[in-house]
């Protein structure tokens, strides 16, 4: 496999007028395409009394842009058997298009419309505040949802992007206004700080010619920074969230982490995969669902992101069971970071992740995820074809050394929500 | 824009002499392989008692047999990268596991073992229970999972269709391991099955291998009729939930036909145009709705006009006379009347005037442009061959793409107003408690 038909590494180019670019190429045998604008457009970046304005923003984007109203541009979109979905995150918000191979220059234009060009009409605004009330009180009303929630506002101070989940509340909805959306696009979604990464079956300088047709006009505005205030380092505690007439307790259990860029990373992920991050093998997994039979799931996740992170653990159990299951996962946990992983352990689980590789590359929205990370975090151009050596390079004081980091117990909270009994 | 031609994989097809039928579909650039067993057992199968045996046998099949021990299979398909699942419906249960290509004999060897020896011991279905219980604890925290369960448990009297293939509540509590084991060795075997590979293998090869493994495994495996004819209704049928939620929520299944029926691909035409998409042709290795459909009628005449957060319909092809469902979640501040008024006005005039030509042109053109890529991977043409052969053949997506061409708005429209009665209608309305309102 040539370095320009390897999906596994990515090529990046010149910025085009500040736009970063990185190319991937599709999977043998895959007929689609797909591309992402990246973009310092995440809610962390939510103005202080208007929470709620990245997500309306990233929301919007899809909904009209250009010569397009809203059922027009499904009608392209659907034409073309293409489609089009936004995201939004603490640091970053990003918009994907996929679609046919063929027709990758022109829906890379149609992505172009999307991201430059929005119309934020205000039909479409008061819509999505109605979609935006309703998921906010799904949020609350939800067990998994709220523990979430309540997680992360206990873990992180006021004022910390990652304390929120980028929903707001009633009353920061109530203040957005068209021009305050119209206002964050234009500061948000730019060049300078924004990547775009096409997965598509071309040379790099095609795909340079085809964006630098499609991506003018960005604003001349620089990217926005985003500051990461220290999160709290309380001793554990535990909170219960009452809602009654619920079936099922949701428990999740976390605190701060480690940044994208560690250098333990690769072992911190490691530990995850260990502690909960792989399927079926897991420790959490094996021992709350398999062993104990008290779930129908149990897992971690380490979410490390440019700035900072956070570890999370969680399962779904019934009332009479979750102060069982909670104790499973405080012992694992301890486990994790106190004990050494037995060297077969570590084969298996490491062996798994990287054997797992090919999985990624079944089609073309699989690889492409690939390439938005490696994108996002400036992660080397032959990162992924190096991967599986880093993580074979990972022994078990090294796992046990960063899971006492990335998992620590310093600042971690336990969130149980639903039929708990009395608040 | 000319409607393309939908691709199909090639695939060899056969069948050993103890009834399995075979679907090889090699790519030989892919980097993985896909293997995939469909069943035809599902909730359709069971009766009163032992509802949710189908999901419960479907966990079991994890849980240990001669050649592989507790966990072993998964330890197995993960520790060389591989993912693994399964997933039961109301006619039928899919077993797949994806794997580097090079690692194919692994599922082949477990998925040889588990279809007639999986050892389903007393000690395991009891642990299970608690698991499979807690599963069902999860779903019922969604008022969409309640509402939905209890449309069918209205909309049917007889079928087994009415009641969720997670099973009821009750039969999970009390459902022995004996009978689940009784529900194995009738339905689990080679004549029930259809097993598909997907993705990067040598075919000869590979046949020669299905055959060695599979081949001396005795013929078994019942997919008997269901015997229990809903009668035609003779009316409205109307229930009401409330508890925790959001807003106002509702659910009106009207009865359709089988898959088999000829007027099929009119319904999944209204299906198009009103919701805007069809389950049967969804992109992707899974099911349901990807995503929004702001040009479907119901989106335009519900969500653009404030009433609802989403409006949706779903046609679920199925072995037996089903239900054609419209699904609507109300605008903060919106009443179920007027929501449900403005729906049903909605479908009255589609039965009455019919889709308009550019809707149908729309529709059809995006059904096949869909189509065009939900072969890409393994995985996924596991899935989609699976699928539609366990419904009707591996040839009945091409069938029904044909048929769409040839279906007028006439037609559709016709099938609108047959499907749309008074009488034919279940409604179910989810109220949400007090509890958020001040939050």
């Amino acid at each position: 496999m040539t370095e320009r038909s390897d999906p596994l590494r990515i090529e990046r180019s010149e910025p085009i007028d500040g736009l970063e670019l990185v190319r991937q190429a599709p999977p043998a045998g895959a007929q689609s395409f797909a591309a992402t604008y990246l973009g310092p457009g995440g809610w962390g970046h939510d103005p202080v009394g208007a929470e709620g304005t990245a997500r309306l923003a990233s929301t919007l984007l899809t909904s009209a842009a250009g010569p397009y109203d809203r059922v027009e541009l499904a009608r392209r979109l659907d034409r073309a058997g293409a489609t089009l979905t936004s995201q939004c995150a603490p640091e970053s918000a990003e918009v994907t298009i996929w679609g046919p191979a063929e027709e990758w220059a022109d829906l890379l234009g149609l992505l172009a419309e999307v991201v430059l060009r929005p119309r934020f009409e205000r039909d479409d605004h008061r819509r999505v505040l109605r979609q935006l009330v309703e998921r906010q009180l799904r949020e609350a009303a939800q067990p998994a949802s709220r523990a979430d929630r309540e997680l992360l506002r206990t873990v992180f101070p006021r004022g910390h992007p990652y304390r929120e989940t980028g929903l707001g509340d009633r009353r920061s909805l109530g203040r957005l206004r068209r021009e305050s959306i119209v206002r964050f696009h234009g500061r948000h979604y730019t060049a300078d700080g924004g990547i775009l990464v096409v997965t598509a079956p071309a040379r790099r300088s095609a795909v340079e010619r085809v964006v630098r047709q499609h991506f003018r006009g960005f604003p001349a505005s620089a990217a926005p920074s985003l500051r990461l205030p220290a999160a709290r380092r309380a001793g554990t505690q535990l909170v219960k969230v009452v809602l009654p007439g619920r079936t099922q307790v949701e428990i999740r259990m976390g605190g701060p982490s480690v940044a994208r860029d560690n250098v333990s990373y690769p072992a911190a992920f490691l530990a995850n995969e260990i502690l909960g991050g792989r399927p079926l093998l897991s420790r959490l997994f094996q021992n709350v669902r398999e062993k104990e039979g008290l779930a129908y799931y149990a897992s971690s996740d380490l979410e490390a992101m440019r700035l900072g992170g956070y570890w999370v653990a969680g399962a779904g159990t019934g009332a009479d069971r979750w102060e069982r299951v909670v104790r499973i996962l405080e012992d694992e946990l301890r486990r994790l970071r106190e004990e050494a992983v037995g060297t077969r352990e570590l084969r298996t689980l490491r062996e798994s992740a990287i054997g797992e590789i090919p999985l990624s590359l079944e089609s073309t929205s699989d690889a492409h995820e690939l390439a938005v990370e490696a994108a996002y975090y400036h992660l080397p151009e032959d990162h992924w074809r190096s991967w599986p050596a880093r993580l074979r390079a990972v022994g078990p004081a090294d796992l046990r050394e960063a899971a006492a980091e990335a998992f620590s117990a310093d600042g971690a909270v336990t969130v149980v929500a639903g039929p708990v009994g009395r608040r | 824009m000319p409607i393309p031609r939908v691709p199909h994989p090639s695939v060899r097809a056969f069948r050993l002499r103890n009834g399995l039928r075979v679907l090889l579909a090699p790519a030989p650039r892919s980097l993985t392989a896909s293997v995939w067993v469909w069943y035809r057992v599902g909730s359709k199968n069971e009766r009163p008692g032992i509802t949710g045996a189908s999901h419960w046998v479907e966990h079991m099949l994890f849980q240990g047999s001669p050649r592989y021990g507790k966990g072993e299979i998964d330890r197995a398909v993960v520790s060389v990268g591989g993912e693994l699942n399964a997933f039961t419906d109301s006619d039928f249960t899919a077993y797949y596991t994806t794997v580097p290509r090079e690692h194919l004999a692994v599922p082949l060897d477990i998925e040889a073992d588990r279809m007639t020896r999986a050892l389903l011991t007393d000690q395991e279905v009891a642990r299970e229970r608690v698991v499979i219980h807690s599963e069902r604890e999860g779903n019922e925290n969604w008022p969409e999972f309640r509402v939905e369960e209890e449309l069918y448990e209205l909309a049917f009297r007889r079928h087994p269709y009415r009641w969720d293939a997670l099973g009821r509540r009750e039969d999970i509590v009390r459902m022995s391991a004996e009978e689940l084991r009784e529900y194995y060795r009738r339905f689990y075997g080679t004549r029930n099955a259809i097993l598909v590979i997907a993705g990067g293998f040598d075919p000869s090869s590979t046949e020669r291998e299905v055959r060695r493994r599979f081949g001396t495994l005795p013929g078994g495996g019942e997919d008997p009729a269901v015997r229990d004819i809903e009668p035609a209704p003779r009316g409205e049928r109307r229930g009401e939930l409330s508890g925790p939620g959001t807003t106002p929520y509702l659910q009106i299944g009207f009865r359709s036909p089988s898959l088999d029926d000829p007027k099929t691909p009119a319904t999944i035409l209204v299906d198009t145009v009103l919701g805007g998409e069809t389950r049967l042709f969804s992109v992707g290795s899974g099911w349901g709705r990807s995503r929004e459909h702001p040009s479907s009628r119901l989106y335009r005449g519900l969500v653009d006009t404030g009433l609802a957060v989403r409006a949706t319909s779903e046609w679920r092809p199925r072995l037996y006379p089903g239900l054609f469902t419209v699904q609507v979640q109300a605008a903060r501040g919106t009443t179920l009347d007027r929501v449900e008024s403005a729906t049903l006005k909605l479908l009255e005039r589609l039965a009455n005037d019919g889709p308009t030509a550019r809707e149908m042109d729309d529709a059809r053109t995006k059904i096949r442009r869909s189509a065009r890529l939900a072969y890409e991977g393994a995985s996924r043409t596991g899935f989609r061959l699976g699928y539609f052969s366990v419904l009707r053949s591996p040839r009945f997506e091409q069938e029904i793409f044909r048929a769409l061409l040839r279906t007028s708005a006439r037609q559709v429209r016709a099938r609108a107003s047959e499907l749309f009665r008074a009488e034919a209608r279940t409604v179910v309305r989810y109220l949400p408690t007090k509890e958020l309102a001040d939050d």
